[in-house]
């Protein structure tokens, strides 16, 4: 919405100094670009208008605030390729939930994006954690009996959102369509995999069909077709190849059956799971096929993925498999940030460290075609200034950067604490503000 | 999730007694001299653990952190017949003994996670292998959560990997008594016998709040509400109170035998001060009143546990002698857990309190070092001065505590049991390894030998039948 803002304020020729924001200066950090630089071990990095100047291990320039970053790190802002932020608040509060919904539709016509609440208090927690932007997907409840019943595996499409916490902070719009195969699928569609794939392969389909005589389906001068239109709209974009489909699926014969289904109707495929990507590997990196991993989840909770282990990523990497570390799945979206502690196992389990940066940051951009993710001239100023190495569980972001601008880093959990660092008796604590 | 409990043992409460100021403790020692009265039945399903492998263990040139709150540099442990015999300086191998070079290692007791929930919701998570909550009424004191384990979960190799050593298994939060607690060792068993922690106190999970009053009250039943709650458990301990009281009288006076109740024994042991109460209970106001109705009615709790308020009533914690198990982070997924601080374990400590991390999870049980040095870094954000060798405790000789073993491990020290974690470095870094794990003084880990890596029976031959799961 900013960028419409300034777009608009380009095309009427009436940009104000009033859009502009002030020019940072990180100054001596270390400096992982995740881009052509490489990694630099004390750099300066100038920020301009919200996008990144210039990278140099000095820089003679003059800024509106600079930011001393001797002995910290420097890196791109963490992306978290899947969450609900602004869609949930509490969990097992319903009111406060706004992700999935139950009908008669099969879901893919599902956006979530008018429910999006930027002022959500996950919003400043997971920036504080590094977070600065993330995309935001629908979901689907397989213990929800009406979800069931109804047999739904479409969730419906995502967006990207940047965690500003600001009323405009939808960064992009019908950034992927989500699906659930597998093992998922098969809970959604009265029981088996093959049925969940034949529900997406109708769709994807019938699609089609709908793209070759929509003229005449919607006059009516057509046989009837199992989705709605609106559905069946929403998919265009998937078989047009410009929106990407995720699809959730864990065991290995069920990634292999989802590349072939990509390649068949030519979608851009993402490979949301993967808990045991590793045994095909070589398969997805040959067809190219990007994955969404949640590193840290070793556990064979089911029987599909009875081949999860802690060096999926690096072996999915290694294949030449693009990685992407979500949050760890019992942590839930609350605490999306986390994702860097996935990765930091992951490299415990070897992934190599500059991969697992990119896990969390530029690979997640490159798969949602998202801005960001990257420190070099002309990106996007998301920019995060850590206390040591990112991927340590004993650092923490001490500044945070969206769009070159400084965020707070205070939430609702560092107000609590400050309010009863020293618990006692009486009623002071209410007057702690 | 889960509950906790801390009773005290008769040794440990009188422990605590000359420490602490603590006016329960003068009765529960009361009530603890009932001898003959043994309703905690520690010998029904009766410890067949027993220490396999008796080699000498020699580590030397480590970094330890004791749990007792000191780092030594550059040190020696001794490991000898189960049990931790010598800690210091360029000590002598005796001979046949395993030499382990720490250098650059770092060593700290194993690691007790005091809310768990393996065997009873066992990997694969199926239909068939739900058997962690008796979700069919409010009080289910009846019965035992060894009674589901099972025993060939892969997720205890996983944890072994992770350097736990001891487990509390628990009973699920559905209930306002969801039953009884096991301590096991964390070795491979044919048994849950096999596992069992000698001599270990049982626990009784107790839950609070949202969870028994949803899962009831949607049934139209009581408790609907948090009141609901405490009139629950309120009348579950009078009935207590005059069970034991009948078995008093009949050991005192004789006439007929009483009758067996499964239920009430379990909170009698309570009451007599044998099984250690771990209660489940996110809210500061709950954790009050739930502290009130042991007073009432004589008894001691051990542990809140997912206490994610604690550390608003920290004070209150120390003054009552109870413990609290807390998550690093965990937030948001109902409104007893919205009001989170990552501090919390920090200012729960800070305020003398009996601190601890603790899982309920199969991912987050294998990373307890991690969770401890997020929550250290939580506390040292908040200004307090929280060294490893401090937060240590946390992971160790606080959930001993908790049980009522740290007479028996938890620490680093002369006579306790042989349960440490050799580490490939700092345990508070996401990049080290656990290296070796000993139980008793047994090798039950080792990262570079697979041969001495546990599999359950469940993992052979599963996703290839010729090779391994992992």
């Amino acid at each position: 919405m900013k960028k419409l803002a300034v777009f608009c304020a380009l095309a009427l020729g009436v940009l104000t100094a009033g859009t502009q924001a002030e020019s940072v200066l990180i100054k001596g950090g270390k400096v992982h670009t995740l881009a052509d630089k490489g990694t630099l071990e004390s750099a300066d990095v100038l920020i301009v208008d919200g996008k990144v100047e210039q990278v140099a291990p000095t820089l003679n320039v003059s800024a509106d605030r600079v930011i001393d970053a001797s002995g910290k790190v420097v890196t791109p802002g963490v992306i978290a390729p899947i969450s609900e932020l602004g869609l949930v608040e509490i969990s097992a509060a319903s009111g406060t939930n706004d992700h999935a919904v139950t009908g008669e539709s099969i879901g893919s016509a599902f956006n979530p994006l008018p429910a999006y609440n930027p002022k959500s208090t996950l919003i400043p927690f997971n920036r504080a954690g590094g977070v600065t932007s993330a995309v935001v997907f629908p979901a689907i409840s397989t213990w929800d009996t009406a979800a069931v019943e109804a047999q739904r595996v479409f969730a419906g499409r995502g967006f990207a959102i940047k965690l500003n916490g600001e009323f405009d902070s939808v960064e992009a719009k019908d950034v992927a369509q989500k699906a659930y195969l597998g093992e998922t699928g098969a809970q959604l569609a009265g029981g088996s995999r093959a049925n969940a794939f034949a529900k997406v392969e109708s769709a994807l389909s019938q699609a089609r069909e709908y793209r070759d005589n929509r003229a005449a389906i919607r006059k009516g001068d057509w046989r009837e077709l199992d989705y709605s239109l609106a559905d069946l709209e929403a998919l265009q974009p998937v078989i047009n190849g410009t929106e990407p489909l995720l699809i959730t699926v864990n065991r290995a014969s069920d990634i292999l059956v989802v590349i072939e289904l990509a390649q068949a109707f030519n979608v851009k495929l993402v490979v949301l799971g993967a808990a045991e990507g590793w045994m095909v590997a070589n398969q997805l990196a040959r067809a190219q096929v990007p994955v969404v991993i949640d590193a840290i989840d070793n556990l064979p909770i089911s029987f599909s993925s009875l081949g999860a282990r802690f060096d999926n990523a690096a072996l999915l990497t290694k294949a030449g498999v693009k990685v992407a570390i979500s949050g760890p799945g019992y942590a839930s979206t609350h605490n999306v940030y986390l994702s860097r502690q996935s990765a930091g196992n992951a490299v415990a389990h070897g992934l190599p460290y500059e991969e697992a940066l990119k896990s969390i940051s530029s690979n997640v951009a490159d798969i949602f075609n998202l801005d960001g993710g990257t420190l070099e001239k002309g990106a996007t100023a998301d920019v995060v200034v850590w206390s040591g190495d990112p991927l340590e569980v004993t650092s923490y972001p001490e500044q945070v950067l969206i769009d070159g601008e400084p965020q707070s880093l205070v939430t609702r959990s560092t107000r609590l604490r400050d309010r009863h660092l020293k618990p006692g008796k009486g009623s002071g604590f209410g007057y702690r503000h | 999730m889960q509950l906790h409990s801390r009773v005290f043992g008769r040794g440990i409460a009188a422990l605590l007694c000359a420490s602490l100021l603590m006016s329960a403790c003068g009765e529960k020692k009361a009530g603890g001299e009932q001898r003959s009265l043994d309703f905690s039945r520690l010998d029904a399903f009766p410890s067949t653990y027993s220490v396999t492998q008796s080699q000498p263990v020699l580590i030397q040139d480590a970094t330890l952190l004791t749990g007792t709150g000191e780092q030594l540099e550059n040190t020696d442990l001794l490991l000898e017949g189960g049990k931790i015999v010598r800690i210091g300086q360029d000590l002598k191998a005796p001979e046949g003994a395993l030499v382990v070079d720490g250098t650059g290692k770092w060593v700290t007791p194993g690691i007790i996670d005091v809310h768990s929930h393996l065997g009873d919701y066992p990997a694969p998570s199926i239909e068939s292998s739900q058997d962690g909550n008796e979700m069919t009424s409010p009080n289910t004191a009846q019965v035992w959560a060894e009674h589901s384990v099972w025993t060939q979960d892969p997720q205890f190799p996983l944890a072994l990997a992770g350097g736990v050593t001891t487990l509390q298994i628990l009973p699920g939060s559905a209930n306002l008594f969801g039953g009884r607690s096991v301590t096991l060792k964390n070795v491979p068993g044919r048994s849950v016998q096999d596992m069992k922690f000698p001599g270990a106190p049982y626990g009784l999970k107790m839950a609070c709040g949202e969870n028994p009053k949803r899962v009831y009250g949607g049934k139209g039943t009581s408790p609907s509400t948090r009141m609901g709650n405490v009139a629950g458990y309120r009348s579950a301990w009078i009935d207590a109170s005059n069970y034991k009281k009948k078995w008093e009288d009949y050991v005192e006076k004789g006439g007929d035998e009483p009758e067996r109740d499964l239920g009430l024994e379990t909170l009698a042991g309570v009451l007599n001060g044998d099984i250690l109460v771990h209660n489940h209970c996110y809210r500061g106001e709950e954790m009050a009143v739930m502290m009130d109705v042991a007073d009432e009615f004589g008894f001691q709790i051990s542990t809140f546990h997912h206490a994610v308020e604690a550390y608003k009533v920290a004070d209150l914690l120390a003054e009552n002698n109870v413990c609290a198990a807390m998550w690093a982070d965990w937030w948001g997924f109902k409104h007893e857990a919205f009001d989170m601080t990552e501090a919390n374990i920090a200012i729960v400590d800070q305020a003398k309190a009996c601190a601890m991390i603790h899982s309920d999870s199969g991912v987050s049980v294998q990373h307890l070092n991690e969770e401890v040095a997020k929550a250290m870094t939580a506390g040292q954000r908040a200004g307090f001065d929280i060294q490893p060798k401090d937060a240590v405790t946390w992971m160790t000789l606080n959930p001993a505590k908790a049980l009522g073993i740290e007479a028996q491990t938890g620490s680093l020290e002369k006579g306790k049991m042989a349960d440490v974690v050799v580490w490939s470095g700092n345990p508070f870094s996401v990049y080290t390894h656990v290296d070796q794990v000993f139980i008793d003084g047994a090798l039950m880990y080792d990262r570079f030998d697979k041969k001495r890596q546990p599999r359950s029976d469940f993992e052979l031959g599963i996703l290839d039948a010729e090779g391994e799961r992992l």
